[in-house]
């Protein structure tokens, strides 16, 4: 498959007044022309920060760069200035957000905010512009668009911002489409909705997807890769079904344990994950579940396994999975 | 059955907003029985949180009743409602935003003890802060921090402690967990579990998280902008959901199980939810309902069992 992005020993950090929070280190992964990837972990595990990385949204300072490249069609994006990124950011590559209460402006016109991209990208007139904007909030189901163009966020529904957020995404025809958490403000009967409203533009313009999300039903649903990350690293990588059926890493395993399905018995008890995620200000040195790993070994302390794989898009970075770990189960044993 | 612990009764509460009423909650009767975890499931806006502050009276009620040890409580006066209300609790959805920053823990877990005079002396009132925490899975350590110092759950925990202090018969659940971490609402709701078999809670338990509510809940309650749609066991409701509207919103559930997930046939809802200012007569899901026949728009559909213990609001719940 044609790569569109390939991330390749990212490492970001941030400077704080106590010291350098490690928010991700050393990952790495590719997303294929038309696929959707999905990034699951549990709030700090970085998965926004990678987002953020790829957009370079993030402010700097105090965020900086540790190493690594992100290879957008082969175009390593942290080599381009600041301007370069511009005419990338919001044409080819573009983003949706968490909230979409928050994310648009809530003193400009919903029209002029989609315009405002157009005109600027594609140098297009502002009528053609206006055109494509009613062309777009039609695309993404908005009744009436010629004269919600006219009305400020405040007059739009959650759902319908979140629309509109994804017409603004979509407007230039992007490549790649990063959507943090974008069903998380919303209620599941819009969610259904906006998914496959996203599915169905996916289709009709080829392009590719990076999903966040801490929503393990909506990975299921959307995603042909998932990427599990845990205290800034990748845990466990492989397709959507390797995941869910061929689970390899604890951390994984546990995740989906602590989720309720509607097919499990009320008696059933459910899984937690006790304890919280390493401080990132001094990342362990072994395994970061190792605290939380009811496998956890001793090595498991001391050494960072590498990736191990069990097939050629599956791979998991854990001791157990080791060759020689196979016979040992059990803390400490 | 056992007695009802309590039951409410046509309970309304309307919000006067300038343009006209917000009827948040219209009209809504269900019985809560002892030990049992009541679930009340319905989208943003629908009058859930209303109704469960409306039943423990943090807000005054526009009309109805609850009946508690056989007495209607909105009738009480002030003085009385306040010996009342050890018996109610509450357990809010954010758990940044429900402690006192400049509170210590002990301080927050103990209020409830100091509103009540509930304690002798400064021993007594301290032995049962730590036997609170302990309770929650906290420690003495813990006793003299500030609520900053503590991660979401814990927060949630401390929350869980203060409610307890007063050892209160019911506890309202507003989203306990929809602010914590997928691993962490595990470790929440297992305690929540625990200690109503350990106390003989009875909970209701509000959230927008399905298949969450479906896994604590004894029974389950549907609303849609203010009314009641359908109520049943657990179990029923989700296997043989009757109310269109229910159907739909669990179809929308997205289920962690690729195969099942893809293959899934789902109802998509066209719209929003309308606005709950001045609603029209008639059913309330008329306007995004698929069977919707011109009855629906002219009258209200009345609440009624279809089934033993399967109360459903539609016209049409027998033939579809």
């Amino acid at each position: 498959m044609e790569k569109v992005l390939e991330v390749k020993n990212l490492a970001v950090s941030f400077k704080t007044f106590f010291g350098e929070v490690e928010a991700v280190r050393d990952i790495s992964f590719d997303v294929g022309r038309s696929e959707t990837v999905a990034i699951v972990g549990e709030s700090g595990c970085g998965k926004s920060v990678t987002a953020n990385s790829i957009m370079q949204l993030l402010p700097m300072p105090p965020a900086f760069f540790k190493g690594g490249e992100i290879l957008f069609n082969g175009d390593n994006l942290l080599k381009r200035s600041e301007k370069e990124i511009q005419a990338i950011r919001g044409n080819q590559i573009s983003m949706v957000f968490q909230d979409p209460m928050t994310s648009l402006n809530p003193t400009m016109k919903i029209g002029k905010q989609i315009v405002e991209g157009l005109v600027k990208h594609q140098k297009l007139s502002t009528e053609e512009a206006k055109k494509k904007a009613i062309e777009m909030l039609n695309l993404v189901a908005v009744p009436q668009p010629e004269k919600r163009i006219n009305q400020y966020p405040h007059e739009f529904s959650g759902g319908m911002r979140q629309r509109v957020m994804i017409a603004l995404a979509m407007v230039s025809t992007p490549q790649l489409l990063i959507a943090d958490e974008p069903t998380t403000a919303l209620d599941v009967t819009v969610q259904a909705q906006i998914l496959e409203l996203m599915k169905e533009i996916q289709k009709k313009l080829n392009m590719s997807i990076i999903l966040i999300t801490h929503d393990l039903g909506i990975v299921a649903d959307m995603s042909d890769k998932v990427i599990v990350m845990y205290a800034g690293q990748i845990l466990e990588e492989g397709l959507t079904e390797e995941i869910f059926e061929n689970t390899k890493h604890p951390y994984t395993r546990k995740l989906l344990a602590s989720v309720p399905r509607l097919d499990m018995s009320r008696d059933e008890p459910l899984h937690s994950i006790e304890g919280t995620p390493p401080d990132l200000y001094i990342p362990p040195k072994g395994c970061s579940f190792y605290d939380r790993c009811e496998y956890a070994m001793k090595i498991c302390k001391s050494h960072m396994p590498d990736f191990e794989s069990h097939s050629s898009t599956h791979k998991s970075r854990c001791w157990l999975n080791h060759p020689m770990a196979q016979a040992n189960e059990g803390r400490n044993s | 059955m056992a007695e009802p612990l309590i039951s409410a009764r046509n309970i309304k509460k309307y919000f006067d907003v300038g343009e006209g009423m917000l009827k948040a909650v219209d009209g809504i009767s269900f019985d809560i029985y002892p030990g049992e975890t009541f679930g009340l499931v319905g989208e943003s806006g629908c009058g859930k949180s209303t109704a469960g502050r409306t039943i423990i009276r943090l807000y005054d009620p526009t009309e109805g009743e609850l009946i508690f040890n056989g007495k209607n409580i909105y009738d009480l006066s002030h003085r009385e409602m306040q010996e009342v209300r050890r018996n109610f609790q509450m357990i809010f959805q954010d758990p940044y935003a429900s402690l006192n920053p400049r509170m210590t823990v002990e301080e927050i877990v103990a209020e409830p003890l100091d509103i009540h005079k509930a304690y002798k002396n400064h021993e007594e009132r301290k032995a049962r802060v730590i036997e609170l925490l302990e309770l929650v899975g906290l420690n003495e350590e813990h006793a003299m921090r500030f609520p900053h110092e503590f991660s979401g759950g814990q927060r949630q925990r401390i929350g869980i402690a203060r409610a307890l202090a007063l050892n209160p018969k019911f506890i309202v659940c507003d989203e306990p967990i929809s602010a914590l971490d997928v691993s962490i609402q595990a470790q929440v709701v297992n305690l929540l579990k625990d200690l109503q078999e350990k106390l003989g809670l009875t909970y209701m338990f509000i959230a927008h998280d399905l298949s969450m509510v479906r896994y604590i809940s004894d029974r389950v309650g549907v609303m849609y902008l203010g009314h009641m749609m359908e109520l049943a066991k657990s179990e029923e409701l989700y296997d043989n959901p009757i109310h269109p509207y229910t159907r739909a919103l669990l179809s929308a559930i997205p289920i962690p199980n690729p195969e099942i997930q893809r293959s899934r046939k789902r109802i998509m809802l066209e719209g929003d939810v309308p606005s709950p200012i001045n609603p029209k007569p008639g059913c309330r899901f008329v306007d995004r309902c698929s069977y919707a026949v011109d009855k629906c728009r002219k009258e209200t559909p009345v609440f009624e069992e279809i089934k033993p213990n399967h109360f459903v609001a539609c016209h049409r719940a027998r033939e579809i």
